[in-house]
């Protein structure tokens, strides 16, 4: 579904990202692990079209769209969580969700509406409060519920349970599974290594800006490489 | 950079340059003869003293103002009320206050205590423009080019209202008006080589960068404000001479726009994008009037044209100006420029310790630090590592001033810092580096360095202070010294922020994140780079990294911080053999 | 008390233009960080779209659709032609280039039409008054004051109901995170510049019924009392604007109707009194009333 080729991306002077290739097949779950610094935002942001590549492409269903403007992938079945959650504090929880449908016509719009009210019984509570007053743990399921509104077919979430109390960390690992069997296809970043490497079906481990390994979650857990690019060993190996 | 001779001679050489070539120009276009052709050169001669004058301003602290022309104003009718003669003021002023009626001053007496007066005010006014940041200074000069209006206007007693003045004794031919801009230029010019004239720019180029290495905004915005009002106010008084009268059109917003197009389309960071600018606006100005019909009244319609779109073009294709950096006097530094021969002198290692205990921070309800304490002994080197949101940055701000901490207190030696301003924490010895690099991108590499250097040789004397081309060898440097930071890859950046840290002379360096964004040899070599130039300054390290590889070779010493708190502390290897420190980073098994 | 409650109307009939003029420039500065001083050439162009129509019988009854959409048309041109091409660049070269639009504006009416003043008829009502418990009111003021109350209230309505203006509102917040939702950044710029535009063509039909009349730099004074207005309020917050506007009229004319009082001879200085108070409201508050924080991550 999502083919990432050899992209290269630069932030003035700065190469974020030295020719990174990735792939995600329809029906999957996809972890991109690697420490802080190693270009994972910049990977996720390249691909949902904030950012655009130096060289590389990005394919959609095999369409090319490299540097296309994110509203155009929105309209293409993409929607990426951001880092940091990024909702907007100073609307209410309904209109965010509504933005989230923009898309979408209107009668899928409220249809939609109404499911999120149902899915997410903590929201549906707070629904004109303005979001500024969510917890963490809100603020994340509303960002998630918000990317939902655009019925995504590809869902990128980046960093969805940084900054969380741990039960609440616990809540987002719930969301992601039940996502996953409802065969929703997803690309996630997550500092979590363990736990969603546990949870994805392949994963790719991102350092410096290369991807250094990649394998199915149990490989990637069980390589050496994972625990040296963390913790600082020597040079990591790769596994296929 | 040089002695005060050195930087004298380049201001008034390059300054003598600049000045012939423009009387060149005007000798050729005025020997076609014509009295229309000698007043429009001294109308560019006074207006040239103005835009020089806000250059020192606007072009040097990067803040706009609107406020300039009231200066010039004032000055103007300063000038009105002392020069014309007794009788005339009679007539014209029966009521004037202050005793001012028996005053009547030759020309060089008015345009000084024109100049003084209107100096005076403006140092008390800018007090309130350069303590205020971001809009508002914009706004308060726009609101006292309203007021100072208003005043003359309507202050009929010293100034007949809306008529204006007249019989002021004009000083006849033009050698006095460019005598006022060649000492109007080389103050401008000389202002840019002194040390208050490079903070000022330094302030421009990162209002953040610059107190983190102990430069006070407000002292050197100020010192360009009261030296720029002094130029604005003897162009306001010396055109009031030419002309023989003021009155309040002359100085409203719209010839105020007239000299801030002058300095934008040349380039308003350097002297020489004022001269260019002025001297191609008042050419356009006066070819396009002369496409009107004065019949018509055309007169004035076509230079405002002129004006709209010279200023539109240059902002989209070249936003800096025609002339962007590139300066005649810029070019004679980098031709004078000679390095000293230094041996490299090791600095003694300090003797005080940097402690941070029970440090807390509250964002509103957010807990971002929660009781994190943490050491840093004499030339030690400490790794501050933790996953995201840690507040492993939070800390650094809190140890340079940047953040206020709720509880707990910072120590250097037995000095508590806990209250100091980034400011006074540079001053004081700590000299830090931003997650996302802070340089002065639009200065030179060198420059980069030696706006530190020049804090050093003020505030760290006790201390020995690093030779600058030696910094610049240390980090492979030397071949960029003369370009822009910005234009920098890198990875040379990152050593760039370095070293100007090292500068300072500072008793302990403050790394943010040194090798995010560097490739593994990258970040191997730099993990020399900071141990040598640590060494070289007698420097203890704290370094933020996500790298462990770089951390765990660099540090002596590592603090793990995790959510507000210190998770753990060791050797390398004792934190690397903590399965909590594995657990925190990689997560648990839920 | 009757001089004060009239003194207050007055205040409020000048306060509501500021602030139809100041929400526009807000809105414009939430969403591309540009302080628009181009803003006010909106009235100059109502003016002569006025101007024109009398030419070849027009009337007030529906002048006022002309010299709305004669403002909406000129606002987004004026973001088609010059603001897009400078949208990333540093807000200082956005307002120099505002600055160069206004210049231009003000040659090319004085070019195609005149440098001078061109009148045409007011509507007849215009300086009716009428009276209740002895206090006697214009029509006019009472008139801007409800035209000013039903455009916010249409204003509040867009903003909060419509996804275009949720989209505004958001942009305004995070452009980026806008940009995730869907919502084209073309789309939005120009719809800001469009509804700013619009809000600046009733603010331009309420001030030429007073004074109907057209000149090059007419939109210069409106414009930098507006733009006051808004940075009083806090710019980029809507509140803000209108806060600051009314602020801004009020003080305006109570300076003039009591100043006398504390001193006589004083009357004739209270604008400079009314700037001075704001110059040193910006040393107090450079934020403005309602600050709009933009987190700068170190």
């Amino acid at each position: 579904m999502l083919e990432v080729d050899d992209i290269t991306t630069r932030y003035g002077a700065i190469t974020a990202l030295h020719g990174a290739s990735l792939e995600v097949r329809a029906g999957e779950l996809v972890a991109l692990v690697g420490p802080n610094g190693a270009g994972k935002t910049t990977l996720l942001n390249t691909v949902a079209g904030l950012l655009r590549p130096a060289t590389g492409s990005v394919r959609l269903d095999g369409d090319d769209v490299t540097g296309m403007e994110p509203a155009s992938l929105v309209r293409r079945g993409l929607a990426l969580v951001p880092e940091h959650r990024r909702i907007f504090k100073d609307l209410t929880v309904e209109e965010n969700l509504r933005l989230g449908g923009t898309t979408a016509s209107k009668a899928d719009r409220k249809a939609r509406l109404d499911e999120a009210a149902e899915v997410f019984p903590v929201l549906r509570a707070k629904w004109s409060t303005s979001a500024g007053f969510l917890s963490g743990g809100e603020a994340q399921q509303l960002a998630v519920a918000r990317a939902l509104m655009s019925n995504p077919r590809l869902l990128l979430l980046d960093e969805p349970t940084m900054g969380l109390a741990p039960t609440i960390v616990d809540v987002v690992f719930d969301l992601l599974a039940r996502l996953r069997e409802q065969g929703r296809t997803m690309l996630v970043v997550e500092q979590n290594a363990t736990r969603i490497l546990q949870l994805a079906d392949r994963g790719y481990l991102l350092r410096t800006g290369n991807i250094v390994a990649s394998g199915t979650g149990a490989e990637l857990a069980a390589d050496t490489s994972l625990f040296d690019t963390f913790i600082g060993g020597e040079t990591s190996g790769s596994t296929s | 950079m040089g002695t005060i001779l050195q930087r004298t001679l380049r201001s008034t050489l390059g300054s003598a340059v600049l000045m012939a070539a423009v009387a060149a120009l005007a000798m050729v276009y005025t020997s076609g003869g014509g009295a229309s052709r000698n007043s429009l050169i001294a109308e560019m001669l006074s207006n040239f003293i103005l835009v020089l004058g806000i250059q020192v301003f606007i072009g040097n602290t990067g803040v706009l103002s609107f406020g300039h022309m009231a200066f010039a104003q004032i000055a103007a009718y300063a000038t009105a009320v002392v020069a014309i003669p007794v009788l005339a003021k009679e007539k014209a002023l029966p009521d004037i206050p202050f005793g001012l009626s028996d005053v009547e001053l030759g020309a060089f007496g008015a345009t000084v205590v024109a100049v003084a007066i209107t100096v005076v005010v403006g140092a008390l006014l800018g007090v309130a423009v350069c303590r205020a940041r971001g809009l508002a200074p914009t706004m308060i000069t726009l609101a006292l080019l309203f007021v100072v209006e208003q005043l003359v206007k309507n202050w009929e007693e010293l100034t007949r209202g809306a008529g204006g003045l007249s019989g002021i004794p004009i000083v006849k031919g033009t050698g006095w008006l460019y005598l006022g801009a060649f000492v109007a230029l080389v103050v401008a010019a000389f202002f840019q080589e002194m040390r208050i004239g490079r903070f000022s720019v330094a302030t421009r180029e990162d209002e953040l960068a610059a107190p983190a290495l102990g430069i006070r905004i407000f002292t050197s915005r100020y010192a360009a404000w009261v030296v720029s009002i002094a130029l604005t106010a003897l162009g306001g008084s010396l055109r009031a001479q030419s002309l023989g009268s003021v009155n309040p059109k002359q100085f409203t917003m719209d010839a105020g726009i007239l000299v801030l197009v002058m300095l934008v389309v040349g380039g308003m960071k350097t002297v020489s994008g004022a001269v260019l600018g002025t001297v191609l606006i008042t050419a356009g100005n006066e070819l396009f009037r002369q496409l009107g019909d004065p019949e018509r009244l055309d007169i004035e319609r076509f230079p405002d044209l002129f004006l709209g779109v010279a200023m539109l073009l240059v902002m989209v294709l070249r936003p800096d100006g025609l002339l962007g950096d590139r300066d005649l006097m810029g070019w004679l530094r980098r031709k004078m420029y000679r390095p000293a021969k230094a041996e490299p002198i090791k600095a003694e290692v300090g003797t005080r310790e940097l402690t941070a205990r029970d440090v807390e921070v509250h964002f509103g309800g957010f807990v971002a630090l929660d009781g994190a304490g943490l050491t840093v002994r004499p030339g030690e080197v400490v790794g501050l590592i933790g996953p995201n949101g840690a507040g492993k940055t939070t800390l650094f701000n809190v140890i340079t001033g940047l953040v206020d901490e709720t509880a707990g207190a910072v120590r250097l030696g037995d000095d508590d810092i806990s209250t100091d301003t980034p400011v006074g924490v540079a001053r004081a010895g700590l000299a830090r580096t931003f997650q996302n690099l802070r340089l002065f991108p639009g200065l030179s590499v060198r420059e980069n360095v030696a706006l530190t250097a020049l804090v050093a040789a003020r505030h760290r004397s006790h201390r020995v202070r690093p030779d600058i081309d030696l910094l610049l060898a240390e980090a492979g440097l030397t071949e960029w010294a003369d370009r822009a930071a910005g234009t920098l890859d890198y990875g040379n950046q990152r050593r760039l922020e370095l070293i100007r840290a090292a500068a300072l002379a500072p008793e302990y360096l403050l790394l943010d994140e040194p090798t995010s964004g560097m490739s593994d040899t990258e970040s191997l070599a730099m993990v020399d780079s900071v141990r040598k130039v640590a060494g070289l300054i007698g420097a203890g390290v704290l370094v933020i990294d996500h790298d462990l590889g770089f951390i765990t070779r660099i540090s002596d010493h590592i603090v793990v911080l995790n959510e507000g708190r210190v998770l753990a502390e060791g050797t390398p290897a004792e934190v690397r053999a903590n399965p909590l420190v594995a657990e925190a980073y990689l997560g648990s098994q839920a | 008390m009757t001089k004060l409650i009239q003194t207050v109307v007055d205040g409020l009939g000048v306060g509501s233009t500021y602030a139809l003029l100041a929400l526009g420039i807000s809105l414009i500065f939430g969403v591309m960080h540009l302080v628009n001083f181009a803003h006010g050439e909106l009235i100059t162009v109502g003016a002569y779209t006025a101007y024109f129509f009398f030419l070849h019988g027009g009337s007030w009854w529906w002048m006022p659709i002309a010299i709305i959409g004669a403002a909406v048309l000129a606002s987004v041109t004026m973001e088609f032609v010059a603001f897009r091409w400078v949208r990333n660049a540093s807000p200082f070269t956005l307002l120099l280039t505002s600055f160069a639009i206004e210049r231009l504006s003000h040659a090319l009416w004085q070019i195609f039409v005149s440098p001078k003043q061109r009148a045409f008829p007011k509507p007849a009502w215009v300086f009716n008054q009428f009276r209740i418990g002895g206090v006697s009111f214009e029509v006019m003021d009472v008139v801007t004051i409800g035209v000013t109350i039903a455009t916010l209230a249409i204003t509040a309505m867009v903003f909060k109901r419509t996804m275009f203006g949720i989209s505004v509102r958001a942009a305004a917040e995070d452009f980026d995170a806008a940009r995730l939702m869907g919502t084209r950044a073309n789309r939005v710029i120009s719809g800001a510049f469009a509804f700013a535009g619009f809000l600046a063509g009733v603010a331009a039909c309420l001030i030429l019924m007073r004074t109907p009349a057209a000149e090059p730099s007419m939109g210069t004074d409106w414009l930098l009392k507006a733009v006051i207005a808004a940075v009083i309020g806090g710019l980029g917050s809507f509140t803000g604007a209108v806060v600051g506007g009314v602020v801004l009229g009020l003080l305006e004319t109570l300076t003039r109707a009591y100043l006398p009082e504390v001193a006589t001879g004083w009357d004739k200085f209270s604008t400079a009194v009314v700037f001075l108070v704001i110059a040193v409201f910006f040393v107090v508050r450079p934020d403005g009333i309602f600050k709009v924080s933009h987190a700068e991550r170190v």
